[in-house]
């Protein structure tokens, strides 16, 4: 499991160190604050742990810079300047290691920066993750491994991840008990489960086969959701990373979605959100039970310096500042002045 | 003028007067004795009347009636926030029956519910109370609305939105 991050003159970010809970992980706070980018960075170290690819690339095709030139994922500045990111997690054996990439803002190639830490004890220790970004891709899922492995294609590569890991095989040997019961609240909550025929993902239920193309966005994440869990990428010590989960999705099942998400971490599963949504949050309140490893992560732009900074809490009631609730509080506001006008100013 | 009740501490700056409504001491004029139910505080505003009920719950999230784990709770929670929702109807109406009788309903009434509740839930109960008051002439038999406006405010927002009627809690005050 992923134990804290820490960036140092990395894209938004001058300085931040987040320290993670090994349940839910989740990350709310105004655009612009960088959720995206801990999830992505976080994520490129879990993926090369299995990929054993070179963690300056993955960060490099998970941020997709202008022109591939990783040196512009260094915070901005008039001078010249070295950022720097460094991930730290927990072995099984409860050993900690590091992976750090250090790189300088002229840096063009991923092949030009750092990287040190314990690199080769990560790659030795491989680890399940998946990455779930705001775009859905299940409908575009035929031929667009393809197209992105033999041509230059504009897009980040936690899309053709996600597609890789939804595309792999059923995992060996009959589903446990958990997985199964997982499986049928999900097929419960979408009325059916996923086939798939040459890369391309249906839903069956018993209205018949519908292709994702057809089917509701919403649908199609609680599609992905059921195929990660089925072909075994979603297992105890797996790590997710899901992007503004609420994208798509009907509040309604949300109740579902939130309820699947806990019982993962209940299973041993990390579990890494983003989002800007009131449901999400209430839901993880009163679902969660006190034995379930919840840390709300609130990223702000500090008032004085202007710079990005987290307050982490395990109490829902203390997110602070809540840049949801913020705007619930800024609807409470206008329509006093509508309907109150001046009155007590 | 400054005002205390149920643990808060309130100075109406403009206010031509304040009083609390269900007075105990027999020997203020403002003491009624009727088994109505009444809002907290009344202030009468040159041009308005400020109505206040308040409500510091130790458990905010009794009224939340957004979905929870089980049906039994989420019948729970919104049976909760019903009851809230209805104690704060119904003391308005109450208050402005007896107001009415006075014949002290002559300016706009404005109705603010000062509640402990997170702003998403503040909006969702304004909302609710909005309709149910009802906020203007909500019939078009009516020859004028009861209330003016409603709002559900915690006291951050109280004091962000009404800088002359500062509010704060009495201190040892639950």
């Amino acid at each position: 499991m992923l134990e804290k991050i820490k960036f140092e003159k990395f894209t938004a970010f001058e300085k931040l160190e987040v320290k993670f809970s090994s349940g839910i992980n989740i990350f709310v706070g105004e655009n612009g604050t960088g959720k995206t980018h801990i999830l992505k960075a976080a994520y490129a170290a879990c993926d090369i742990a299995k990929s054993k690819g070179g963690f300056a690339e993955k960060i490099n095709n998970v941020f997709l810079p202008s022109g591939k030139q990783i040196g512009r994922l260094v915070k901005r500045s008039s001078v010249s300047s070295r950022g720097a990111i460094e991930v730290v997690r927990r072995l099984a054996d409860d050993k900690k290691i590091a992976l750090r990439l250090s790189l300088s803002n002229h840096t063009t190639k991923p092949e030009k920066a750092t990287v040190s830490g314990s690199t080769k004890v990560w790659l030795e220790n491989p680890m399940e993750a998946a990455y779930i970004p705001v775009k859905d891709m299940m409908a575009n899922a035929p031929g667009f491994r393809s197209l992105y492995e033999e041509r230059e294609i504009h897009f980040e590569e936690v899309y053709v991840d996600i597609i890789r890991k939804a595309s792999l095989p059923i995992l060996k040997g009959p589903t446990d008990k958990p997985r199964k019961q997982l499986l049928e609240n999900l097929q419960e909550a979408m009325d059916g489960k996923v086939t798939t025929k040459n890369e391309e993902f249906f839903l069956r239920s018993k209205h018949g086969e519908l292709e994702f193309t057809l089917l509701a966005e919403g649908f199609r994440k609680m599609g992905l959701l059921w195929i990660l869990i089925q072909n075994g990428t979603l297992l105890n010590g797996s790590v997710l990373f899901w992007d503004e989960p609420e994208t798509n999705l009907n509040p309604k099942l949300m109740r579902a979605v939130i309820g699947i998400l806990l019982e993962l971490q209940r299973v041993g599963v990390q579990i890494f959100l983003s989002t800007h949504d009131y449901i999400i949050l209430k839901e993880i309140d009163l679902q969660a039970t006190k034995d379930d490893k919840i840390l709300f992560h609130s990223l702000f732009r500090n008032q004085g310096t202007d710079e990005i900074e987290v307050a982490s809490t395990a109490n829902y009631l203390e997110i602070s500042p809540n840049a949801i609730d913020d705007t619930f509080g800024s609807i409470v506001d206008r329509e006093i002045e509508k309907s109150m006008g001046g009155l007590g100013k | 003028m400054k005002i205390e009740a149920d643990g808060f501490y309130f100075d109406f700056t403009d206010a031509i007067e304040v009083f609390v409504f269900d007075e105990k001491d027999k020997k203020k004029p403002t003491y009624h004795g009727l088994p109505m139910k009444a809002v907290d505080i009344v202030a009468e505003l040159a041009d308005a009347y400020v109505y206040v009920e308040m409500k510091d719950f130790h458990d905010p999230d009794l009224y939340n009636q957004e979905p929870a784990e089980h049906d039994e709770d989420v019948k729970k929670k919104r049976d909760n926030f019903k009851w809230l929702k209805n104690y704060l109807k119904y003391k308005y109406r109450d208050s402005y029956l007896c107001r009415h009788a006075e014949q002290k309903v002559e300016k706009p009434i404005h109705y603010i519910c000062l509640l402990t509740l997170e702003n998403a839930q503040n909006v969702i109960m304004q909302k609710a109370l909005t309709r149910e008051l009802p906020v203007g002439r909500a019939s078009r038999r009516w020859k004028k609305e009861i209330v003016a406006s409603c709002q559900v405010v915690d006291v951050s927002k109280w004091n962000d939105n009404f800088p002359s009627w500062p509010v704060s809690r009495i201190q040892g005050a639950v």
